[in-house]
């Protein structure tokens, strides 16, 4: 069925469906493809999934839903996820905003901003714990902090208000990262308008630039929503037991309960706000930002928001906060070069040596999966991003819904589902690298489908019909001229999947095996096993890698932009 | 190559709209374009000219109708197998290949050698006046030389139909009369079928062979640019073209061929046309600037008269202003110098040249 | 398509490193529930005497039954090596293990192997108490010498001690605390609430705590004595002791994996463990489990650390029998109170 009945809509795919397919072998065989893949790698598990949750010998039943959520424990996990989740939302926004707003609305130095968005990077593209290991060793009742430089005794690192901090420092410079760019993008001159009318600096902001800023602060919300209520990692390591979150209650079921279709149950507890926020996220909020960012503001001359002392004091504000990331980073390095880190403090390589033996196969196995990850869930994201964006074909806006549910779930649910569709016949990919690979691909590729459609919106679609006219078919004109035009948002698209693919854990735990084994994994049982020099030294390794890596992506992309290409 | 001929017939293309309904973007369109020939689509922006050229090219499908390019009958066929040459508004140049590249892109597409394409390429590099320009890319070129990329491009594949959609309104005033010229040396040159979109009237009298004037979905129109001028079959398109006066006159008699009329106190007798008025009843009469000449009333024989409102100096010719009979009536005259022709507020006296004149119908009140 | 052909050739890569790798002759498959740093030499040593290879993934004794269980229908191990014996109890309701008797099943303590042969032991385990010598000196206490010892208020919040979701520690320390409180279950649970203000953390694993114990972030802990010894030979300044009401002892044991694909070099394996081969690297290596094979002497130190301690075994057919149950009503009535 065809929503088709925007003019614009009709003008722009050219018309009707069917009747093109037929004549286009090429769009037909990859959507032939690309559901194949989908039903296989992303409807399968979830159908799964819910079959283990509503189905008991064939029977359909709520009784295991109503069962875990009536248990008292399971009810408290509930509540305090969506509790966490709204505190980091909202917090790591303010904070995201505070970063954006000095670093485009106040003069600060831009070897500051440099500085600044060096720092924030870090938690981005570092394995979970890392913030956490400097944590508990910073507030815990004989903490550097806490203990050694505050004299506080008896304090305690486990629990809300430590999760909370460590999620907030992982998850602000999302917010950071989205609201930079709105802000840039609103034009300045609105502002120096509202000055000139007599309007104080302090009303400029509330009436106007704030305002301007609320899809955006929206959007922010949702997506730190979102990735706080999927944290696997860090509420295991520091939440303690007085506040049990759901993704770590669905593992601990599965894993000490021996319970799969319990930790199923709890992780579909998950699902339903998950999917909500998602979509409130995708559908409604990030349409309007997209809108206040077209207005072009580049270019324009640097604005005070605010008055001198102000801006002075955001400048330190942040500096403060990157200090803190930054002290948690050094005390990770330390951590990795030092014997026992609190008591014996002698430097020592031997951490990386242990790596790079035992943990070698570890290693291995990780880069490999890594790197055949990369170009498919590349490929995926572009492939799909194209198709939906720029093609007309039957079940199109389905397709594009169903190709981002995977990264849409929290990874806990991912992972559960990936086990109870693949771990038996008729299709059985549990304990290998392919089944990884296919998480990695469909999960995290989705998000070249974004970027995709994004850059694809910037390029006017009359050099596609160009193209046709020409007398070019749909894939003569795909790999000539669409794939170099989107090549930026490939590009990008293959860094994300890398990184993500060395720092995921949260569903990529239930699916490591004998022969495959990941990197944060080993992290995780160091940790636990309180190894946590080898812990450190695995950490420090994975953000050498991922720099390095990026850095050629980077320098590649670089490359492959011709003169006059398009930004 | 020889040129083929393109004939539509009873095109329409429907679609909804949120607010209008139902709306036509072109109704029953039929046109029929001569092999070799120049036809220029004309009309205000939304009439439908760029929406059939569209269906022609192929990037969209006709609800109703059909579309034959020589003996083919092409309505479902894709855009890229119908052998045509697009030249589009922005240009819609490959930012990412060179002029070069750009134009070598449909032989590439065809398989020519090469060698081949080497040599076409820069014959029609040659011929658009590009020389030297091959590696240059889109974005450090200006617009004109853009466009003459984007002309170059489209015949170098030498199609059967050359479509051009608006591509000089990107380009300032100057310009744009430099590249018509061009464009229109080019086409006599290579003889290929062209269908042409534009909304500027002059620019579509300048090069075409034939003109169809459309509005609203509909082809009202067509003919030579004469034609049109001299002989419009309706308000519309006497007003769309030129400029021009609607004056309403009374019908004394009429013969087979002529109409006599009376307006502003004289009497006239001009080209019946296909009109079919009663005696006695009114019709408007297409009077164009140039129509009229006046002169000092004192010693003419005209009993028609006015008074100069307003005089305007443009260069070549000066615009009057008159008042006749309760009406505001513009006229052109050919300069004769510094300080000719009467002045403001002068009466003069007019004199019609019949056979430029129109005649249509009243319109019902 | 070119998209394609590079599609399948790179899965056509995997499948063939994985086929690879399973290839590699004479390897077998464990989960080690014991932690790598004393797992990894006793499987080399294993290889040095046999030339067979072993695969190993760590898991904490919870996570390995879980997989065994899940992975039923198509075991991708042979042999799950290490544990307290209440893990392997359970898995035998689960059908999950194959009988195997190696050559030193008779002459074992009857605590020491299940009586069809389902499981043998390879080690004995006891629990101790461990606490911060900084921390007792500050609140000015005595190692703790009795369960009540614990309930002091001075511990508020400063006791680590295993989840018993997870960790095998965990169910020995509950059953341990049911054996003293005469099997009386209310009794037992009635103590652990009582305590429950004292723990700051339930670990995911069993030696979870004994670094924070070690640092001082906590002050004491209830641990094998594996672990607590480690702890205090890396040099952290704790003090072990006993309750004189007695504490459990869990035995850590192996077993065959029912389906395994590699029966015979299992079994080899189990061989090896449960002979003095490999027990008599416990002191080498200073591992401080007590061997279950009688013929190795328990090393020096280790013996006289526990020469004044109260332990008894903990049944291992009662706990496997009930410990689903348990762990249930730990979770509802003591995890979150």
């Amino acid at each position: 069925m065809f929503m088709h009945d925007d003019p614009l809509l009709n003008l722009r795919r050219g018309g009707g469906g069917r009747a093109w397919i037929r004549k286009d072998p090429a769009l037909t065989a990859s959507v032939s493809i690309l559901w194949a893949l989908i039903g296989l790698f992303i409807l399968f598990p979830l159908v799964s999934l819910l079959a283990g949750v509503f189905f008991v010998k064939g029977r359909f039943t709520v009784e295991n839903l109503l069962e875990i959520l009536s248990t008292r424990h399971q009810l408290i996990a509930f509540w305090n996820s969506l509790w966490l989740a709204f505190l980091v939302g909202t917090i790591g926004t303010i904070l995201g905003f505070l970063f954006a707003f000095t670093a485009c609305r106040t003069r600060v130095p831009s070897w500051l901003v440099s500085v600044i968005d060096g720092v924030v990077l870090l938690p981005l593209i570092s394995p979970p714990f890392t913030t956490a290991i400097g944590m508990i060793f910073s507030f815990g009742a004989r903490g550097l902090i806490t203990y050694h430089v505050l004299g506080i005794k008896g304090a305690t690192v486990y629990g809300l208000w430590s999760t909370l901090f460590s999620e907030v420092l992982t998850y602000f410079p999302i917010a950071y990262l989205a609201l930079k760019p709105m802000l840039n993008g609103i034009d300045s001159n609105i502002e120096r308008m509202a000055l000139s009318l007599g309007a104080g600096r302090l009303r400029v902001f509330r009436t106007v630039t704030l305002p301007l800023c609320i899809p955006g602060l929206a959007n922010s919300f949702l997506l730190l929503f979102a990735a706080s209520l999927a944290d696997f990692a860090t509420p295991l390591i520091l939440a303690g037991n007085a506040f049990p979150v759901l993704p770590t209650q669905a593992y601990l079921q599965i894993t000490g309960m021996f319970d799969i279709r319990g930790g199923a149950v709890i992780s579909f507890a998950l699902l339903v706000p998950s999917l909500l926020v998602f979509f409130l996220q995708r559908y409604w909020v990030s349409r309007r930002v997209y809108v206040t960012i077209t207005g072009k503001g580049a270019g324009q001359l640097a604005f005070d928001s605010v008055s001198a002392p102000v801006a002075w004091l955001l400048g330190a504000l942040c500096l403060f906060v990157t200090f803190t990331i930054f002290y948690l980073y050094a005390l990770l390095l330390f951590g990795s070069m030092v014997k026992a880190l609190g008591a014996n403090n002698a430097f020592t390589l031997n951490h990386y040596k242990v790596i790079f033996t035992e943990g070698a196969k570890a290693i291995r196995d990780t880069l490999i999966i890594a790197a055949f990850s990369m170009p498919l869930g590349g490929l995926y994201g572009v492939l799909v991003g194209y198709l939906t964006a720029k093609k007309s074909f039957p079940g199109r806006l389905s397709m594009e819904i169903a190709s981002m549910l995977n990264y849409a779930l929290p990874g806990t649910i991912v992972g559960i589902a990936y086990l109870m569709a693949f771990n038996a016949p008729p299709i059985e990919l549990a304990g290998t690298a392919l089944i990884i690979v296919a998480l990695y691909v469909f999960r995290y590729g989705a998000t070249g489908i974004r970027t995709t459609v994004a850059t694809l919106s910037q390029i006017d679609r009359s050099i596609e019909e160009a193209s046709e006219s020409l007398g070019a078919s749909s894939s003569f004109t795909f790999r000539k001229i669409t794939m170099p035009l989107i090549a930026p948002a490939f590009f990008s698209s293959l860094s994300v999947v890398f990184i993500r693919s060395m720092t995921a854990i949260s569903a990529t735990i239930f699916l490591v095996s004998i022969n495959w084994t990941l990197i944060t994994v080993r992290i995780l049982e160091n940790i636990t096993e309180l190894s946590l020099g080898p812990a450190a030294a695995f950490s420090v390794f994975i953000v050498v890698v991922v720099f390095a890596v990026m850095g050629v992506i980077n320098a590649a992309m670089r490359r492959f932009k011709s003169p006059g290409a398009a930004r | 190559m020889t040129a083929v001929e393109v004939r539509v017939e009873k095109i329409s293309k429907r679609y909804s709209h949120a607010v209008k309904g139902d709306v036509f973007a072109a109704r029953d369109v039929s046109l029929k374009v001569e092999p070799g020939e120049f036809l220029t689509l004309l009309g205000p922006s939304g009439c439908g000219k760029t929406t059939t050229l569209r269906m022609i090219a192929g990037f969209e499908k006709p609800d109703s109708g059909s579309i034959h390019i020589g003996s083919e009958d092409v309505t479902f066929l894709s855009a890229n197998k119908r052998n045509i040459g697009f030249v589009f508004q922005n240009y819609a140049l490959f930012p990412h290949l060179s002029v070069f590249e750009n134009i070598a892109y449909g032989l590439e597409v065809r398989g020519r050698t090469k060698a081949e394409i080497r040599r076409e390429v820069g014959e029609v590099i040659e011929l658009v006046g590009l020389t030297g320009f091959d590696r240059q890319f889109p974005a450090q070129m200006s617009g004109g030389e853009q466009q003459r990329v984007a002309l170059a491009r489209a015949i170098v594949i030498r199609p059967q139909v050359l479509l051009l959609d608006e591509p000089l309104s990107n380009l300032d005033a100057k310009l744009r009369i430099q590249m018509r010229e061009e464009i229109f040396q080019l086409q006599r040159r290579l003889s290929i079928t062209t269908i042409y979109v534009t909304h500027d009237q002059e620019e579509a009298m300048a090069v075409s062979d034939r003109i169809c004037i459309m509005n609203q979905g509909e082809l009202i129109q067509e003919g030579s640019a004469e034609d049109l001028y001299y002989r419009p079959r309706n308000p519309f398109v006497a007003q769309f073209i030129g400029r021009v006066n609607m004056v309403e006159a009374q019908v004394l008699s009429m013969s087979r061929e002529r109409l006599s009329v009376e307006v502003f106190g004289t009497r006239l007798s001009i080209n019946r046309g296909a009109l079919n008025p009663t005696i006695g009843g009114h019709v408007t009469l297409v009077l164009r600037p140039e129509s009229v000449d006046i002169e000092r009333s004192e010693g003419s024989g005209s009993s028609a008269t006015g008074r100069v409102v307003s005089k305007t100096f443009l260069g070549e010719k000066i615009e009057y202003i008159l008042e006749c009979s309760d009406q505001r009536l513009k006229v052109m005259s050919i300069d004769r110098g510094w300080g000719s022709g009467p002045g403001k507020g002068e009466v003069v006296a007019l004199t019609f040249f019949e056979d430029t004149i129109a005649a249509l119908e009243d319109p019902k009140p | 398509m070119k998209r394609r052909n590079a599609l399948v050739f790179f899965l056509t890569l995997t499948f063939l490193a994985i086929g690879l790798m399973s290839a590699v002759a004479q390897t077998v498959n464990v989960y080690s529930i014991w932690p790598e740093n004393w797992a990894r030499p006793m499987f080399e040593e294993f290889e040095k005497a046999t030339g067979i290879k072993v695969n190993f993934v760590r898991f904490s004794s919870g996570e390995a039954l879980a997989r065994v269980i899940a992975e039923k229908g198509n075991p991708r191990i042979d042999v799950l090596f290490g544990g307290p014996v209440e893990t392997f109890a359970a898995g035998i309701a689960e059908g999950v293990f194959e009988p195997y008797k190696p050559p030193v099943f008779d002459k074992l303590e009857p605590r020491f192997r299940q009586k069809d042969g389902y499981w043998v032991a390879i080690a004995d385990d006891p629990l101790c108490f461990m606490t911060n010598n900084q921390f007792l000196k500050e609140n000015k206490l005595q190692p703790p010498s009795s369960w009540e010892d614990l309930l002091n208020p001075a511990y508020k919040n400063m006791i680590q001690m295993a989840d018993a979701r997870t960790s095998g520690t965990a169910v020995t320390r509950i059953f341990s605390i049911l054996e003293v409180n005469g099997r009386n279950e209310d009794k037992a649970f009635a103590y652990m609430k009582k305590l429950r203000p004292n723990v700051q953390l339930y670990t995911k694993s069993g030696g979870g705590g004994t670094l924070p114990v070690g640092l001082g972030q906590a002050g004491a802990g209830i641990f094998f004595i594996v672990d607590a010894l480690d702890t205090k030979a890396k040099g952290y300044d704790v003090a072990i002791s006993f309750p004189r009401e007695g504490i459990g002892s869990a035995a850590e044991a192996i077993a065959l994996i029912k389906g395994a694909k590699n029966p015979g070099l299992g079994k080899k394996l189990i061989d090896w463990a449960t002979s003095a081969e490999m027990q008599k690297y416990f002191a080498k290596y200073k591992i401080n489990f007590l061997p279950a094979n009688p013929d190795v002497t328990p090393e020096a130190s280790l013996a006289a650390v526990l020469k004044n301690a109260k332990l008894f075994p903990i049944d291992a057919d009662y706990a496997g029998a009930n410990r689903e149950r348990i762990v249930n009503r730990w979770v509802a009535e003591i995890l979150n109170p």
